[in-house]
């Protein structure tokens, strides 16, 4: 795999700090503190995926669906499954230790077809900012390219649950012209109601080599 | 997917300045595509030189796109055939997609380059019509449009470029999939979007650029 530096590193055509100026607060990326390289960019990926890929096995397990959203959502877990491979195996080839499934504990939201639906709508919309916020720390080029298919796949499933749901269309299926960014921290304290035990989001992926 | 057949194959676009004409079409000269459209190129370094020509070249060609995806839109809500929750899931898209006419022509005009001019548009008579022939085209355009995006992102040189792209084409993404579930299609397709080529996006949108 090709492990040349790239985005962070290279030298850009156009100065970073003109495209900033220009470009605004709202396109920035995360504080480059937040990974060290890409296994940990992955690894926080991949308990993000863990999350939602045991959300949709358990929740698809109780029957609350029926007809074409049952299987919209089979298929949305299919994909975060496909999502874990694709990061675990990824994770190993360049070397690294994939981070182990996190505790979780989705409370209520089985409940009832509407907080199976609801809480999916969260995770998907926060899987999108959270590798929007992330892709800027990818350094290896087909790393990006293939979190860049992820990132869109997530945005598809947000617009869809969305629009199950009955949303509005502007801020409940689609989040604007752009999608938003969100650092390690801010995706870290949404999804940290969710993630019990000590492997935890916090614990593991930010420190794993 | 990539091969469904719009505007019955009939040219839309027509580039008229000359210079954002020779902008967006060098592409279709460095990459080959179509061989009337590959002469203009051919005799000019300039243009072969400027292959991967950069990060203002690929927001160039992403302007050219969203330009066709603002004015199909607009038209198509103008003509009044969608109704209910059709005519509101598709009127944020023809708003997205005009914000991103802008964002990218004021990027790249901050960026010290020249934002090509909007291209002239000519649709078949029936495509705003019929309900169904324009989801179906939307559907398709939205396609094209995420995997346009997913072709570039190994391209762009500036992190901040990329994360704007990328806020774009996660939008398309919600497009592509809202329209493929309207017309009872997939929209899931795979766990992991494709990406498209320049060459690949140009072959695919060239039978809609009037030449």
């Amino acid at each position: 795999m090709d492990r040349r530096t790239f985005i962070r590193g290279t030298a850009a055509t156009i100065p970073a700090t003109v495209a900033l100026q220009m470009l605004g607060t709202r396109f920035a990326f995360a504080q480059s503190s937040d990974f060290a390289d890409d296994v940990d960019v992955l690894n926080y990926a991949l308990t993000l995926e863990f999350l939602e890929a045991e959300f949709y096995r358990q929740g698809n397990g109780k029957n609350l669906l029926s007809g074409k959203e049952a299987q919209y959502l089979e298929t949305v877990g299919a994909d975060e499954d496909a999502h874990v491979a694709a990061i675990t195996d990824t994770i190993n080839k360049i070397g690294g230790t994939p981070v182990e499934a996190p505790g979780v504990d989705f409370a209520d939201s089985f409940d009832s077809r509407e907080k199976f639906l609801t809480t999916s709508h969260v995770f998907e919309n926060l899987g999108v900012s959270a590798y929007l916020g992330a892709a800027g720390f990818i350094k290896d080029k087909a790393i990006l390219q293939a979190a860049a298919g992820i990132f869109g796949v997530e945005a598809r499933h947000a617009a869809v649950v969305g629009n199950l749901l009955g949303l509005k269309p502007e801020g409940g299926v689609y989040m604007g012209a752009n999608e938003t960014p969100l650092t390690k921290d801010e995706v870290l304290a949404a999804a940290e109601p969710f993630l019990t035990g000590a492997g935890s989001m916090a614990g593991d992926a930010a420190v794993t080599k | 997917m990539a091969d469904r057949q719009i505007f019955d194959g009939q040219p839309v676009m027509e580039i008229e300045d000359g210079n954002a004409r020779r902008n967006f079409l060098k592409y279709a000269a460095i990459f080959g595509v179509g061989s009337t459209l590959a002469v203009a190129g051919l005799g000019d370094r300039r243009i072969a030189s400027s292959q991967g020509g950069g990060d203002l070249d690929i927001l160039n060609y992403a302007l050219t796109l969203e330009f066709l995806e603002a004015d199909f839109y607009k038209q198509g809500v103008d003509a009044g055939i969608l109704s209910g929750r059709e005519a509101a899931l598709v009127g944020p898209i023809a708003e997205h997609e005009a914000a991103h006419v802008s964002q990218l022509s004021s990027t790249i005009t901050d960026l010290g380059g020249e934002p090509v001019k909007e291209p002239k548009f000519k649709y078949p008579a029936p495509t705003f019509k019929d309900k169904a022939a324009f989801l179906e085209t939307a559907s398709v355009f939205e396609e094209l449009g995420v995997n346009a995006y997913h072709g570039q992102v190994t391209l762009i040189e500036n992190v901040d470029i990329l994360a704007a792209a990328a806020s774009i084409a996660g939008v398309e993404s919600r497009h592509a999939a809202v329209l493929a579930d309207l017309i009872g299609g997939e929209p899931f397709p795979a766990p992991v979007e494709a990406s498209k080529s320049m060459k690949q996006v140009l072959k695919a949108a060239m039978p809609f650029i009037k030449s």
